[in-house]
């Protein structure tokens, strides 16, 4: 016998929920269309129409302590069937939005990354840390003479310092962030699955792209979902940003290790790895911001934090490039700003992750492990979906 | 009698690619004595002429046309008064069974020569046109009623509106409010029933009597003869045709025992929200405090014994009109609305839209599990089955259960109309009270000719869906009263001249007809026997179906001549391979249905005669005996459902049929016959297609007991 819940409905919630987007949840009829031609919801775990009735009925606390407004991957599979374009996938990248404020830490941060007032301090914050730097070596006043090097601007062990510091902090605060879900996941449900954590499985999952794979399969009745592209164009931003990634940490390890400065040759493995990477990231961005703009009625609402998130990681990409040709160039006067910058964005980006959208990679990452761990066994039947 | 018998034989549609026309031809005129034999490619065009001619010229004086079925082409073969036959060949024939085949050629045959005898042993009826007054009465001054005296009296009909409160107006003058009624169908609408009322007692036409009742109803459409009380003072009222539209009551309050009504102050019925809301103030009846958390529950008995199944939209369109009410009073409070199935019907889906934009007003799916007190606002309600995902425990200052609309016509004891009908003084009703009809055909019918009901009473129905439906019913009654003076049929014999005519010197006054008959439109008159008020009839033939001594007859419809018919087919004796199955058909259902069979070419056994008849319910027993011992081998009754969810036109002929059943298959045993020779079938108009497995059955049945040993005796 499930437990019987006292319902305390909070419009406040409601109210904050509606505004990110999902205007048109109020039209659910909650008839559930949305959870049956879902292609990753299970009948264990059916979404997304309790998130929908959860949203209608203020309750605040099971919306926010599911594993599924993560699991979802936002293919919009529920808005196409949905008989009363209530577009479930605007409600629960909502929720997500919600969520990323909600458990974030400090809970202030999640409010900046989401209110467009503040986002001048934002940028001020880095663009300050960074004039200091410059202005205590000397820079402010003239520009590094002779072949352009990046170190002699901005020299490697300042950036480390700054980057290693602050993403320490970040990296503890996303922590903080997935350690509060994983425990309201837990407290959601009675089961608390199994002991080990399937991390191998999970990562193998995300690696692979096996749900975004799932997404793309046919719904029911083959009807054109918007997000047919969503599979391919995740994997190449996913994986131009690992190379990014591993590009700047292969470089770092080149540096300290090896003693091999920068910059290094086009030829070489790394910096191609680099220069391909981020074409990936560029081309990636440009199709996932061409349908949400010239799809939107399927592509869904786009909020502040979606935008926001584009632009930074296309603009710290762009910023890369124009850093790296004018170098090539030789254009003194414009490729050490355009580095100057870079680094502010690369900062936006990465220090304030827990915050903005990219806080994805803790929360999906958390839910999928959550869920991974109560996967059912032989003796789960299939219920009606709730 | 002899009469002057013209046969017509078509060629067209595939008759003459699979029969041989001459075999008709020589049967008619040797066999059948016809005066004149005539032959077309196609008789429904421009050689229509040659019947007319020879019925003009006065050389034929009925026509029977071997050509399609009769319920095509009635317009082209409609020759005023003359009687004209038509003997289905096209789809019972040629378009169901193998061309040029001698047993083919022999359905025709047969099936000229039943339409001969029909020709010869039809009269021409002479209508009954005694009854002719074209008053309308109401019974009834709500919404349904004030609309049905309001369009009856803009048609030209004088108009007498009854009503036993002091005012007009119903539940209507009652309402706060009603659900929007017009796009864009979100606003909820003030209720005028001044101007309503005002627009009726404008029109010259119209006799309002308020604080008056029925006390007796007696006579038939084209002349009810209604007494009407008031002020103790009885007057009488002539009318042509009576709209009933008495309306609802709520239901006895112990239905919602179960939802805490009458333990808890603070839970309330949605007319007793309707007062709070007309009084301009909404609180908890406990202590007039105000609400800040409701519950309006739809109580439409989906999944919920204790309700009646029946209330459907209003229910559900009562609990959103509601919960905008406490909305409306208080902006800042949450309104749970609970139901089994929210319908919303046409446009109103625009007005649940808009409820639903309501952010306070919160919807789930549930059944009440407990209605307990105590909690932080008063009333709890646990919930099961919510689509919130669980059972839910709600604490609400106000609980609103809609009420259950019993029909009038359910309380026996309040006898609105009083009839002084053999039958009884009450309209015959179904099991929630609602006066019996065939719902999906005569939706405004009663088995009360004539007295046609309207609004609540009928349908549980909202507001201005209870005015649309009192101005339907007043066309109906209107249809009624031009039908009546004529002394035709209303329905579903629409037109129809004849009706059943006693030979009262060999009527054993037995009083069958009068109990089976299904509209009691026979009384007792001198001696028990049966005296007819023409007008009630619907001309079924459930009567002829019901006498044991076969005295009752139609001009144009008699059991001697479906015996004459059922005696015109030729019976082969002795061979195996061709068995006579007799299929009697109802005209409704069953015969449109082989017709259907034909058109889709579907193919059936040979052995099957067709005949149609009015209703199942007026085959006379002496009938199916008389098939037998003519030597078929079965006989079948193909007719519509019968039970609660009947579809039969005149209510009760199926379920007669299958009492009467019981009659025949023990004469059979008795006789040595094997009473699975006797068959009934039900088919509904769109089971065509089950048609040639149910006759096949049939003939299997036969081949397993055998030819009937009565053949050729």
């Amino acid at each position: 016998m499930p437990t019987t819940l006292d319902v305390e409905p909070d419009l406040g919630f409601k109210q904050e929920i509606l505004g990110l987007g999902a205007q048109d949840l109020t039209a659910c009829y909650q008839c559930g269309t949305c959870s049956t031609v879902c292609p990753i919801a299970t009948a264990e775990n059916p979404f997304p129409r309790k998130e929908m009735v959860w949203v209608q009925w203020g309750l605040r606390d099971l919306a926010l302590s599911n594993s599924s407004i993560w699991l979802c991957h936002q293919c919009g599979a529920c808005t196409t069937y949905c008989p009363r374009s209530a577009k479930p996938a605007d409600v629960m990248a909502a929720l997500r939005d919600f969520s990323i404020t909600h458990y974030a830490f400090p809970r202030f941060m999640g409010r900046a990354l989401n209110e467009p007032k503040f986002l001048p301090l934002l940028f001020l914050i880095p663009a300050v840390i960074f004039t200091l730097i410059i202005g205590w070596l000397g820079h402010l006043s003239a520009l590094p003479d002779g072949e352009i090097v990046y170190s002699k601007f901005m020299p490697i062990i300042y950036i480390e310092v700054v980057f290693i510091g602050a993403l320490s902090l970040s990296i503890i605060a996303a922590a903080v962030g997935g350690v509060r879900y994983w425990r309201a996941m837990n407290s959601g449900t009675n089961d608390s699955g199994h002991r080990r954590l399937p991390l191998i499985p999970t990562l193998l999952t995300i690696l692979k792209h096996r749900k975004f794979k799932e997404c793309a399969s046919e719904p029911a009745t083959g009807r054109e979902t918007h997000k047919e592209h969503l599979y391919k164009s995740h994997l190449l931003v996913f994986y131009g940003f690992l190379g990014l990634v591993v590009t700047t940490t292969a470089v770092g390890i080149g540096i300290y290790a090896f003693g091999y400065l920068t910059p290094w040759p086009f030829w070489h493995p790394i910096k191609i790895l680099g220069n391909v990477s981020g074409i990936a990231v560029i081309v990636a961005i440009a199709v996932l911001s061409y349908r949400r703009i010239i799809d939107k009625e399927k592509a869904g609402k786009s909020t502040y934090s979606d935008w926001l998130f584009l632009h930074i990681l296309l603009w710290t990409t762009v910023t890369g490039f124009t850093t790296e040709y004018l170098r090539l160039a030789g254009i003194r006067e414009l490729a050490y700003p355009s580095y100057f910058i870079h680094l502010i964005l690369i900062f936006v980006l990465l220090v304030y992750f827990p915050y903005s959208k990219l806080a994805h990679l803790v929360y999906r990452t958390v839910a999928m492990v959550h869920n991974a761990r109560r996967s059912p066994g032989p003796e789960a039947v299939p219920r009606v979906l709730s | 009698m002899n009469k002057n018998i013209g046969v017509y034989v078509c060629s067209g549609c595939g008759i003459g690619e699979c029969l041989d026309a001459q075999q008709l031809v020589a049967l008619g005129s040797d066999e059948g004595g016809a005066a004149v034999v005539r032959t077309s490619p196609a008789f429904c065009l421009e050689d229509v002429q040659l019947i007319r001619d020879d019925l003009d010229s006065g050389s034929v004086d009925s026509a029977v046309i071997a050509a399609c079925s009769h319920r095509v082409n009635a317009d082209v073969f409609s020759f005023g008064k003359a009687f004209v036959e038509r003997v289905n060949i096209r789809e019972q024939v040629a378009w169901s069974h193998p061309p040029n085949d001698p047993e083919t050629q022999e359905i025709a045959n047969d099936y000229l020569r039943m339409g001969i005898v029909r020709a010869q042993k039809a009269v021409a009826p002479t209508p009954y046109t005694e009854a002719h007054e074209r008053t309308v009465l109401v019974v009834g001054g709500g919404s349904a009623g004030v609309a049905a005296a309001t369009d009856a009296a803009r048609a030209g009909y004088d108009v007498v509106l009854v009503e036993k409160s002091a005012g007009l107006g119903g539940y209507a003058a009652r309402l706060y409010r009603q659900f929007p009624k017009r796009s864009p169908y979100r606003a909820l609408a003030p209720i005028d029933v001044e101007g309503s009322i005002e627009q009726l007692q404008s029109l010259p036409n119209v006799r309002t009597l308020l604080e008056a009742e029925v006390v007796e109803t007696s006579g038939q459409p084209g002349r009810f003869t209604v007494t009407v009380r008031r002020n103790g003072a009885d007057e009488l009222i002539t009318a042509g045709a009576i709209v009933m539209a008495t309306g609802w009551v709520p239901a006895d309050t112990d239905t919602f025992d179960a939802y805490g009504r009458g333990r808890y102050a603070n839970v309330v019925s949605s007319m007793e929200l309707e007062a709070m809301a007309a009084r301009g103030s909404i609180v908890r009846p406990s202590d007039g405090s105000p609400v800040a958390r409701a519950a309006v529950v739809v109580c439409d008995g989906q999944g919920d014994d204790r309700h009646r199944p029946y209330g459907g939209n209003v229910a559900s369109l009562v609990a959103l009109k509601q919960a905008l009410y406490i909305r409306e009073q208080y902006p800042d409070s949450i309104v749970y609305v609970l139901y089994g199935d929210m319908q919303t019907p046409g446009p109103y889906e625009y007005f649940y839209k808009r409820v639903q934009e309501d952010e306070g007003v919160l919807f789930s799916r549930g059944d009440i599990r407990s209605v307990t007190g105590n909690g932080d606002h008063d009333v709890v309600l646990e919930v099961e089955s919510t689509v919130v995902g669980g059972p839910v425990r709600l604490s609400v200052d106000l609980l609103v259960l809609s009420e259950d609309m019993v029909p009038a016509t359910a309380d026996a004891a309040s006898g609105a109309l009083s009839l002084s009908y053999l039958q009884g003084k009450e309209l015959p009703t179904t099991k929630f009270g609602f006066a019996d009809s065939h719902f999906i055909c005569f939706p405004y019918e009663t088995r009360r000719t004539g007295i046609y009901s309207a609004g609540s009473v009928r349908q549980s129905m909202d507001l201005s869906a209870s005015a649309q439906d009192g101005s339907a019913a007043a066309l109906k009654a209107i249809q009624c009263i031009e039908q009546a003076s004529a002394g035709a049929a209303v329905h579903p014999r629409v037109g129809d001249l004849s009706f059943p005519d006693v030979f009262l010197q060999k009527c054993t006054s037995c009083g069958r007809c009068m109990q089976e008959c299904p509209f009691g439109a026979l009384e007792t008159g001198e001696k028990g026997r049966p005296v007819l008020d023409t007008n009630r009839c619907r001309r079924c033939g459930i009567c002829m179906g019901a006498c044991p001594v076969q005295v009752i007859s139609f001009a144009d419809y008699s059991v001697d001549m479906l015996a004459g018919m059922i005696k015109a087919v030729e019976m082969p004796e002795d061979d195996e391979d061709r068995p006579r199955i007799l299929v009697l058909a109802c005209e409704n259902d069953a015969y449109p249905a082989l017709d259907m069979a034909g058109i889709g070419r579907l193919q059936y056994a040979q052995s099957a005669r067709v005949i149609p008849v009015r209703c199942l319910g007026s085959v006379n027993s002496i009938l199916i005996a008389d098939a037998v011992s003519r030597g078929f081998d079965a006989v079948m009754l193909m007719g519509c459902k019968a039970g609660e969810d009947y579809q039969c036109h005149y209510i009760r002929g199926s379920e007669l049929l299958e009492t009467r059943m019981q009659n025949v298959k023990e004469t059979l045993d008795r006789l040595a016959l094997e009473s699975e020779r006797v068959t009934v079938a039900e088919v509904a108009i769109s089971e065509s297609d089950k048609i040639p497995a149910m006759i096949d059955d049939v003939v299997q049945t036969v081949k397993q007991i055998g030819l009937n040993p009565m053949k050729g005796f």
